[in-house]
């Protein structure tokens, strides 16, 4: 994902504030994030590439499934974020201020004549390298309890998600097959994630469209924070 | 799930009489921060326990370290040390230094157990939160980097320290970052610090590091738990 000015004026913010606050104290050095840190990441499920423009910078987010999805990038917790995602010619603003340990995700969803800016917040505590971390993003208006089934069984491993919610959680890490239902067992759309890997975490998007509902899934990455 | 093994009494005061000798001929390579760069501290103590069970060791320390910095080549400010073997310690204490990173400690070391200690940069004393999504992605990016090269490895976790100092140390945020490493640490086996001794047993000098007693009482526990540990995690021809 390109460097976004968003992350660097978070990162010269929290220099600027670390550099007070050990002086002051007269430590060697901090003990984590010294202001803590929260994550922030943009996904693109609209049909076209979408442009996320900051005061400082603009990124473009491809509308390829390799590529919608970016990896959530470190932010000062406590202040406000601002900046727009344009496709075409329509434009939606974006405001957000996420609190320390807060993942959020910024969906942009449907199409120039109706886009849609949706944020996703989670604040997890499901960390283990020993699992796999399953998350379920829904995004279709028309699926009103959107659920992720496991194998042939159509186990629900994340159930009643409604309309932009998300849903968590911890899995054994197994190769398994995955799909996304909206209540009819009979009417799901496959997962393609592979083999879950011990200790990775995950996301899965469904999201509604003119061509039917379509579910986007990916492992989810993270940006080292450096001090 | 805790790989902490439960030890008879006598073991688990670090009775180093009593090994099972399976470190002998070990190539160790032990990681770690500040604990690890000053005379008497772990580079002292825990290098020449494990030295004294036959293990060929190498120790590096970087003070201030995260685990993310063993991984991303950045530089640290308050200094680094090394001891190689049965080589004298050769402390930097110049304020801006290259980080080592484990691929090239790796590549140059050949070890086949590596021995993280870390704990206490990451914990993020003094706040309010526990910052537990990035403390496992710094802890997830180094044990990958070590997982990918398929050697075994052992983190071991903070002592208790002292409460009431600038570093804002505290029993209850070092139970909760033991507690969390447990979980996040694998597939590296887990030792606790927390369980050889109780709360203010071992004094420091700083809120954080320990007197030169605790330094040798922690080197002798983490052997002694290694020893128990080896079996499971090297496998000889």
């Amino acid at each position: 994902m390109p460097q976004s000015l968003i992350r660097l004026t978070a990162a010269v913010a929290l220099i600027a504030l670390a550099g007070r606050t050990f002086a002051a104290d007269g430590r060697l050095y901090p003990s984590g994030p010294p202001n803590g840190v929260a994550y922030l990441r943009f996904v693109n499920l609209a049909p076209a590439d979408v442009t996320i423009v900051s005061p400082a910078a603009k990124i473009t987010i491809p509308a390829d499934d390799a590529h919608r999805i970016g990896e959530f990038d470190p932010v000062t917790p406590g202040v406000a974020l601002t900046g727009s995602a344009q496709l075409g010619e329509a434009t939606k603003p974006i405001n957000v201020t996420l609190q320390q340990n807060e993942f959020v995700t910024v969906a942009v969803t449907g199409s120039a004549d109706a886009l849609s800016v949706i944020l996703l917040r989670e604040t997890p505590s499901d960390f283990n390298a020993l699992k796999s971390s399953l998350g379920l993003f829904n995004l279709d208006q028309s699926c009103a309890n959107a659920q992720l089934q496991a194998g042939d069984q159509h186990l629900a491993v994340v159930a009643d998600v409604a309309p932009g919610a998300v849903g968590r959680r911890m899995v054994n890490p197994v190769d398994v097959g995955l799909a996304v239902s909206c209540g009819d067992p009979s009417q799901t759309v496959p997962v393609k994630l592979g083999a879950l890997v011990a200790g990775d975490r995950y996301s899965v998007f469904v999201v509604g469209s003119g061509s039917g509902r379509q579910v986007v899934a990916q492992r989810d990455e993270q940006a080292p924070f450096r001090p | 799930m805790r790989y902490l093994i439960e030890l008879g009494e006598t073991e688990a005061r670090g009775d180093l009489s009593v090994m099972n000798g399976v470190l002998a001929g070990l190539a160790i390579l032990v990681i770690g921060d500040s604990h690890m760069v000053t005379r008497d501290y772990l580079i002292t103590t825990l290098h020449n326990d494990l030295a004294a069970q036959g293990a060929t060791v190498n120790t590096y320390g970087m003070c201030g370290a995260n685990a993310g910095d063993w991984v991303y080549p950045t530089t640290v400010s308050c200094g680094r040390a090394v001891r190689l073997d049965k080589g004298e310690t050769n402390i930097d204490r110049r304020p801006s230094i290259p980080t080592w990173t484990i691929d090239a400690l790796i590549a140059q070391n050949h070890p086949n157990l590596i021995v993280i200690e870390m704990g206490d940069t990451m914990a993020g004393y003094g706040q309010a939160a526990f910052p537990q999504g990035w403390i496992y992605q710094q802890v997830h990016a180094l044990t990958g980097r070590i997982a990918a090269q398929n050697i075994p490895c052992v983190w071991v976790g903070p002592p208790w320290g002292s409460e009431g100092s600038t570093y804002h140390k505290t029993f209850a945020r070092v139970k909760e970052m033991s507690d969390f490493l447990a979980t996040a640490v694998a597939p590296c086996k887990f030792i606790d610090s927390t369980q050889f001794s109780k709360p203010g047993d071992w004094p420091t000098i700083d809120g954080q590091h320990l007197t030169s007693s605790g330094y040798r009482s922690w080197g002798q526990d983490i052997t002694t738990q290694l020893d128990q540990l080896a079996p499971q995690l090297v496998h000889r021809p």
